[in-house]
């Protein structure tokens, strides 16, 4: 029997909810380029790092507001906990490319602050909207390995 | 002009050890049922579609993670990238599993006995901004020069500020994310690092996990959330198939 155990911190789901699954299906798993033959309805795909979006004015003036509303009259922030001490660099090397980041937020927006809202009202609406989704067959690409983003560009906004 | 819906093209959520029994109850995209296309050792998850271009939802998603999710309970299975279609279940065979052979057999005994599981790791921010106020006396000193004045006079103070935290989330997440990597490998057999997809996650990976050190890994999570006491935020998705553990090289 697994280790069912509790903790405040973490938050545990089965595949069953699209949220955490959608990068890895949309961008991971066993493909043929050619026979990629999808359009994504209703779900606006972005390709958002974190990293890109937070070298801006906008979330600077966030962050700002945010600390200025800080109530430093609570508690002093402790050190920081041991989890930072004797950190080695191994684990991190073996970086993958997402030609998917930032699907999510697109789909969600800020996780903490909306639910599915955007998601909801697009894709569940199958309709065929006029002309275009055209039937594009990809051809493969030179590249050895089968891996490409394919038809995940090609999203439509469902209004 | 709509032309008549051809039906036979296959729909292809996966590919499992064609020895393997019990797939025969899913359901697949539009209600269909999904169907076995073997190939000596090697069985496709397959299900029909219309012979189109497939317009694909929120539903088709769930249902192509559904599937196999399902799959993954019942035995080994490699996931497909979402939105496979070969036009026929000859072509399954001819294309996808006949060439490939030896790769996906290879593959799959790979993955035996292994799951997924995506882990996002995220800074809280209160706790966060506090930590950065503490450590940076430039950060602290700006908060203090913009208190109770109005936006547009603070201006540049608060462009100032803001990139200080930025920076220090940067830096931040270059601690964290290795630190959780390091407590949480010993459990996994791989781990594969993806990019953060917000601002304050600290580390987006997915672990390949032993079923039967599953117990050890997800203990190992918890406590990590118990000893940074509300700094992050885990977020644990799984057992999920191998998704991030699975590529197919193009035949020569």
């Amino acid at each position: 029997m697994p280790y069912r155990g509790g903790s405040g911190y973490v938050a545990r789901s089965s595949s069953s909810g699209l949220y955490d699954v959608l990068e890895l299906i949309l961008d991971k798993g066993l493909v043929i380029d050619v026979f990629v033959r999808v359009s994504l309805i209703g779900i606006e795909i972005l390709t958002i790092d974190a990293r890109i979006v937070i070298a801006s004015v906008d979330t600077y003036l966030r962050f700002a507001e945010a600390v200025n509303r800080l109530d430093l009259m609570g508690t002093e922030t402790q050190g920081l906990p041991e989890l930072m001490e004797g950190i080695t660099e191994g684990g991190a090397s073996n970086k993958t490319k997402g030609m998917l980041q930032g699907a999510k937020e697109a789909l969600f927006g800020d996780e903490e602050d909306e639910e599915e809202g955007e998601e909801d009202e697009g894709s569940s609406t199958r309709r065929r909207s006029s002309s275009s989704t055209t039937k594009r067959k990809r051809s493969s690409t030179g590249g050895k390995k089968s891996r490409s983003s394919g038809s995940r560009s090609r999203s439509r906004s469902s209004s | 002009m709509a032309e008549p819906k051809k039906p036979g093209a296959k729909y292809v959520y996966g590919v499992v050890h064609a020895g393997d029994e019990g797939w025969s109850k899913l359901e697949g995209i539009n209600g269909e049922p999904v169907s076995l296309v073997k190939c000596d050792q090697l069985a496709a998850l397959t299900s029909e579609v219309p012979d189109e271009f497939l317009e694909a939802g929120r539903e088709e998603l769930l249902t192509h993670s559904g599937v196999l999710e399902q799959a993954l309970e019942k035995g080994t299975v490699l996931p497909m990238r979402f939105g496979v279609v070969l036009p026929d279940e000859r072509s399954v065979r001819d294309e996808l599993l006949a060439p490939h052979s030896e790769e996906l057999e290879a593959q799959l005994r790979d993955m035996d006995g292994k799951v997924e599981i995506n882990l996002k790791v995220l800074h809280d921010e209160e706790t966060v901004l506090r930590e950065v106020l503490a450590e940076i006396p430039e950060a602290a000193d700006l908060r203090r020069s913009i208190q109770g004045k109005p936006e547009d006079a603070t201006y540049y103070e608060r462009i100032r500020l803001g990139e200080l935290i930025a920076q220090a989330l940067e830096d931040k997440r270059e601690q964290t994310g290795p630190a959780v990597v390091d407590r949480l490998s010993p459990h996994a057999v791989a781990v594969q690092i993806g990019d953060p997809v917000h601002e304050r996650m600290a580390l987006n990976a997915s672990f390949l996990v032993e079923r039967k050190d599953l117990g050890r890994f997800d203990k190992a999570v918890d406590e990590l959330g118990e000893e940074q006491g509300g700094r992050i935020r885990l977020r644990y998705t799984g057992p999920l198939p191998p998704h991030s553990f699975v590529e197919l090289e193009m035949a020569a």
